[in-house]
């Protein structure tokens, strides 16, 4: 009897709800994300075609491949303008509008807030199919208002920029609304202060407001140069990687590789360089900030 | 505590269910067949199927279908309800699958062992399918006396795992309305480019300088088929010799990209700004003349139904017979599963000879995927060649080409040297030689072989 007591409480331990969670988030994470990487990582050193059954050992031959391809680096090029004009815009007009929300002289704030944050989460596919309706140049919206007659997608000059107005209408409201929050959380006293001592406007922007944001600006950069690295929706939707390929990035050149050609061991290499390089720049922004505080 | 532990309990419970579920199961209930003799003639030209006898001994058995099309899209679907209604012991469930979806879908399903016993085939994903396909259980010499594309299917051992129901190739698609405007009539339908380019003058259209009608128009994705077909009427191929590698740097892909250049540049039948995508530009009635294949007789219907058009056969660069008017691809008939079990792959063997032997699929796939039929007693068929489109492929029918499964690098690598040239306003000789340095390198792991050595006019090419 009493055996049959303490195997049933070693049991319920065993099956407690604690243990149940977490083993389902142990699993949940090895599965989906600890095994896709270590399988990326693996396959980049291989032929790989799983479709196919095809794994076949090459050494570093697909790093060889890629990193003397011309698509590879002007992919990377690419890449880096869209992150970096995107992330810059995102940025300085997410601090602009959550100042400018922030201040007395704007009414309606909260229905603003709202207004400027749906575009974040309306799906990306559904915005770009929209915004490469406005970019035509036969019924197109912008060309009309504008007065312009750009071929906006179909020509190389404007393609990317194109791209990069879309993406920046879309995500600024996710800055604005984590500057807002920032903004709101600023200590009184140092404004205060800053007012006796006879300190501008601008002064005080520049001397007080962006250094103590520098934590949610850092965050902001982070996240947004996460996202832009590994950016291909937009560029399947709106241009394909066209004109020619004047618009690939590196993760549209990944998917690229993957699902159109099924090269799976060339595109595993391609992310393996992308994971490092993002991950270099994370190393580096956190340097140069000297703050690896984000909280 | 007890609620906690009852949670747990439930969550275990579900798991260890939702797990046993993946298992699946292959035992069949259902309708059992005893009755051999169906009372239906034996139908079919050389291959015969003899409808009087039972499938898998009359047990009842469960089948699945994999396809991206959809009944009324897709011609098998009709062919699965006629062959349940004579089999009631079989049933085949039908899954749709995306087409974006498919291609990764199937492959890891069919490797498994409880992949579609049937499943639908583009001939462009070959290699996906190949490995896992079961070779048709059919006389190659039945398939070939049926069907005139058979042959070009055939392995090394002179077997196959599909062939074509029903070919494409491209044509002119015309405004009729736009046609009669610009006072041109039926006499006046071109058998040449150069007449081709007068015709394409007449019915441009500009105001202030601004293009407000094309002649024509293949801005889009249109070039990749346009350039295949001009090389091959000029006896250029795609492939080399040995077929192993494309054939696209080289001086008729030039002088084509320059004479497509010279449409827009110098002739002025259409712009590179005019609509992105030709399609849609005909479709609006902004463009006279378009080149697209058959599937454009069902775009028209289903999106620009007002749209009144012709269709005649793609002009020639002399009078004379080309070496072929254009490439040509099939629509391919279903692939078997090497990895399901021998009592499916048994019942969808049968199905195969079936449908193969049944003018009825024929004749759907004729209508739902607008492409001229690959079965020989069907193509002097009245009724098809009412079809315009019917009626402007059959005299070329025998002098177009199939290079066979070409590597997707062929299309999108030709495409963007076109975006290059016409958007990038990159060098023809620079876009050419990019675009062939990108296909060599996209074939380098490839298998594949060209078919064009199987085409009855191959000695006449350059």
């Amino acid at each position: 009897m009493k055996n049959t007591k303490s195997s049933g409480s070693v049991l319920s331990k065993i099956f407690s709800l604690r243990n149940i969670a977490v083993t389902f988030l142990v699993v949940y994470f090895a599965v989906f994300l600890a095994y896709p990487i270590f399988k990326a990582f693996a396959g980049s050193l291989h032929d790989w075609n799983p479709l196919v059954g095809t794994y076949e050992w090459v050494g570093l031959a697909n790093f060889a491949q890629i990193l003397t391809d011309k698509l590879f680096w002007t992919s990377m090029l690419n890449t880096a303008i869209f992150a970096g004009v995107s992330t810059f815009f995102r940025i300085v007009l997410g601090l602009a509008l959550a100042l400018l929300l922030s201040s007395k002289i704007v009414k309606c704030k909260d229905s603003l807030r709202g207004l400027f944050y749906m575009p974040t989460i309306t799906p990306l596919v559904a915005v770009s199919f929209v915004w490469m309706w406005m970019f035509d140049p036969q019924f197109g919206m912008i060309d009309r208002v504008t007065g312009l007659n750009i071929n906006w997608l179909h020509d190389t000059k404007w393609a990317m920029p194109a791209i990069i107005i879309m993406t920046i209408w879309k995500d600024f409201g996710y800055a604005t609304v984590l500057y807002l929050a920032g903004i709101m959380n600023l200590p009184r006293d140092v404004y205060e202060a800053a007012s006796i001592d006879g300190a501008n406007g601008v002064q005080t922007f520049f001397k007080i407001t962006l250094p103590l944001l520098k934590s949610s600006t850092l965050f902001i950069v982070i996240t947004s140069l996460i996202s832009y690295l590994q950016a291909y929706v937009q560029f399947l939707v709106m241009t394909e990687g066209g004109p020619g390929t004047s618009t690939y990035t590196i993760s549209y050149l990944i998917f690229d590789q993957a699902f159109q050609k099924y090269n799976f061991g060339v595109a595993s290499a391609q992310a393996v360089v992308l994971f490092l390089f993002t991950g270099v720049l994370t190393l580096i922004m956190f340097k140069v900030s000297g703050d690896t505080d984000l909280s | 505590m007890n609620i906690k532990k009852a949670f747990a309990a439930a969550i275990a419970t579900v798991s260890i269910f939702s797990l046993a579920a993946c298992g699946g199961s292959n035992t069949a209930t259902g309708t059992t067949d005893t009755k051999a003799d169906k009372g239906l003639d034996v139908m079919g030209q050389t291959i015969k199927y003899d409808p009087n006898h039972l499938v898998n001994d009359g047990k009842p058995i469960n089948l699945e279908y994999w396809s991206w099309g959809s009944k009324g899209s897709d011609p098998v679907y009709d062919m699965i309800d006629a062959y349940q209604k004579i089999y009631p012991n079989v049933k085949i469930k039908t899954v749709n699958v995306s087409w974006d979806d498919y291609w990764t879908k199937l492959p890891l399903a069919l490797k498994g062992k409880n992949g579609p016993a049937i499943f639908n085939i583009h001939n462009s994903y070959d290699a996906l399918i190949r490995p896992y396909a079961a070779d048709y259980d059919i006389d190659k010499a039945d398939l070939e006396a049926d069907y005139t594309t058979a042959s070009v299917h055939e392995d090394e051992n002179g077997k196959v795992k599909y062939i074509d129901s029903v070919i494409n190739t491209g044509n002119i698609y015309y405004n009729k309305k736009l046609w009669a405007e610009a006072g041109l009539t039926d006499a006046d339908i071109p058998t040449t480019w150069d007449e081709f380019i007068k015709v394409a003058q007449k019915l441009t259209k500009t105001d202030g300088g601004k293009m407000t009608q094309a002649g024509f128009n293949f801005n889009g994705d249109a070039y990749s088929a346009i350039y295949q077909g001009l090389n091959y009427q000029k006896g250029e191929l795609l492939f080399s010799e040995d077929g192993t590698k494309a054939n696209y740097d080289n001086d008729v892909t030039a002088e084509n990209m320059q004479f497509l250049k010279d449409l827009y540049d110098k002739y002025k039948v259409g712009s590179n700004d005019f609509g992105n995508d030709y399609t849609q530009s005909f479709g609006n009635g902004q463009s006279a003349m378009i080149y697209a294949w058959g599937h454009m007789e069902g775009t028209l219907k289903e999106k620009y139904p007002d749209i009144e058009y012709g269709i005649f056969a793609t002009p020639t660069f002399t009078k004379d017979t080309p070496f072929a008017y254009d490439r040509y691809n099939g629509e391919s008939t279903p692939g078997v599963n090497g990895n399901q079990t021998k009592e499916q792959q048994a019942v969808a063997q049968d199905f195969i000879k079936f449908i193969l032997a049944n003018d009825d699929y024929i004749r759907d796939a004729v209508k739902y995927l607008n492409s001229f039929p690959a079965k020989s007693s069907l193509q002097e068929d009245k009724d098809i060649l009412a079809q315009p489109v019917m009626a402007a492929i059959q005299p070329r029918v025998d002098r177009l080409i199939w290079p066979g499964p070409a590597p997707a690098t062929v299309e999108t690598s030709g495409k963007t040297a076109f975006e290059n040239v016409f958007q990038n306003g990159m060098s023809i000789a620079e876009a050419l030689k990019t675009a062939q340095n990108q296909m060599d390198t996209d074939m380098k792991s490839s298998n594949f072989k060209s078919m064009e050595s199987k085409y009855a006019y191959y000695d006449e090419h350059k």
